[in-house]
């Protein structure tokens, strides 16, 4: 209780540090990014092949993309079906 | 003798590489090992100034890695610290000199004739950056808790990860009353953005200075807090593996120790 009061007493409207971490954890993935445009290739092969299991897709037009707002950044695979493949069983 | 050797390095300059390296150096000689210290800021020599052993330089680690000396003749012993021996750079920019066979030669023989031995990283990501983790099985990074040092120290784990070594962070310069205001990254924060293992943690101490204004050891000062964090460091290095970390804590504010004893925080 006491020291919910102090707290009170101390509390910043913006906490400086909050802002340092949210903007270290965003730049650090894009740091990696930029240097790593072989490998997000790769992975989209990867990811390309994976699906082709699955789904025939439209190779053409899939994009791959980090999407970043306030709170998360995510990596974002977008790809039109053109038609499930049966699976043997 | 099968020693280590473990590198210290940070990418940004001025967190407390050079400062670790000695202290560190300093509190595993005084648990009994035989400890060499080797400076490899190329050019930028500092090891010797801050450990007071400037005036006893003869050879340099580059006269060691040329085979123009033998590691005994560069090494200077520490008269106040036992088995404890620094190799000095430098002061010629001559990095590039030192080939890759040539350091490996000298880290085999270091690792014979020393249980630990520290290496000193220069700044950056280059060449003498890249000499210095040549031979090291273990490494250290070292990083204040500030936007600038946390991303390069990110940039210099992930090197580190792609050369097969795991390192251990140390956060530096911590000001508890600072990370109380939400002023600075807590070491919490750092670890959640750098996502490896911590190694310790050390307060800002205004007895660093100090100490290495008179050259004297700051792990033989009692009263020092940093000096007491980097000797706990040590001992995890040295075997104690699960000896617990202990946030530093501000000494000014009564009512923090009071919540704390007491569970309340
Ligand atoms: N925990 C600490 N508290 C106070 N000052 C420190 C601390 N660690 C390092 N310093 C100071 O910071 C400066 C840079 O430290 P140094 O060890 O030379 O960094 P680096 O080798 O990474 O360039 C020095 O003046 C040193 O005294
Ligand atoms: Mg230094």
């Amino acid at each position: 209780m006491l020291s919910g009061l102090l707290k009170r007493f101390t509390r910043q409207k913006t906490k400086s540090k909050d802002e340092a971490k949210k903007r270290l954890q965003f730049s650090l993935i894009y740091d990696k990014l930029d240097l790593n445009d072989t490998i997000l290739m790769d992975l989209q092969n990867d990811i390309v092949d994976v699906i082709s299991k699955y789904f025939e897709i439209d190779k053409q037009s899939l994009e791959l993309k980090v999407k970043r707002d306030d709170n998360v950044s995510a990596l974002v695979f977008n790809t039109p079906i053109l038609q499930v493949r049966r699976r043997r069983a | 003798m099968e020693g280590k050797i473990i590198v210290v390095t940070s990418g940004k300059g001025g967190v407390g590489k050079t400062t670790t390296t000695s202290a560190i150096g300093a509190a595993l000689a005084l648990e009994g090992n035989r400890v060499a210290i080797v400076d490899m800021d190329i050019g930028l020599r500092n090891l010797d100034v801050v450990m007071g052993l400037e005036n006893r330089i003869v050879f340099n680690i580059v006269d060691v890695v040329q085979q123009k000396c033998k590691i005994e003749q560069a090494a200077i012993r520490d008269r106040r610290i036992e088995n404890l021996f620094l190799i000095p750079a430098s002061q010629s920019d001559n990095k590039d000199v030192l080939s890759t066979a040539g350091i490996e030669r000298v880290a085999e023989d270091l690792r014979k004739q020393f249980d630990y031995i520290i290496m000193d990283s220069p700044a950056g990501i280059e060449r003498g950056f890249e000499n210095s983790i040549v031979g090291a099985s273990e490494a250290l990074v070292v990083c204040t808790p500030d936007v600038s040092a946390v991303r390069d120290a990110d940039r210099v784990i992930g090197i580190l990860y792609s050369r097969s070594l795991t390192p251990k962070l140390i956060v530096n310069r911590i000001e508890p009353g600072r990370v109380k205001r939400g002023e600075m990254l807590s070491h919490e924060d750092v670890m959640d953005v750098l996502a490896i293992e911590l190694a310790g943690l050390v307060p800002m101490d205004d007895k660093v200075l100090i100490s290495s204004n008179t050259g004297t050891p700051l792990v033989l000062q009692n009263d020092s807090k940093a000096g007491q964090a980097f000797k706990r460091i040590a001992r995890r290095l040295n075997g104690e593996a699960d000896l617990p970390f202990e946030a530093p804590t501000d000494r000014s504010s009564m009512w923090g120790k009071i919540s704390r004893t007491f569970g309340l925080r």
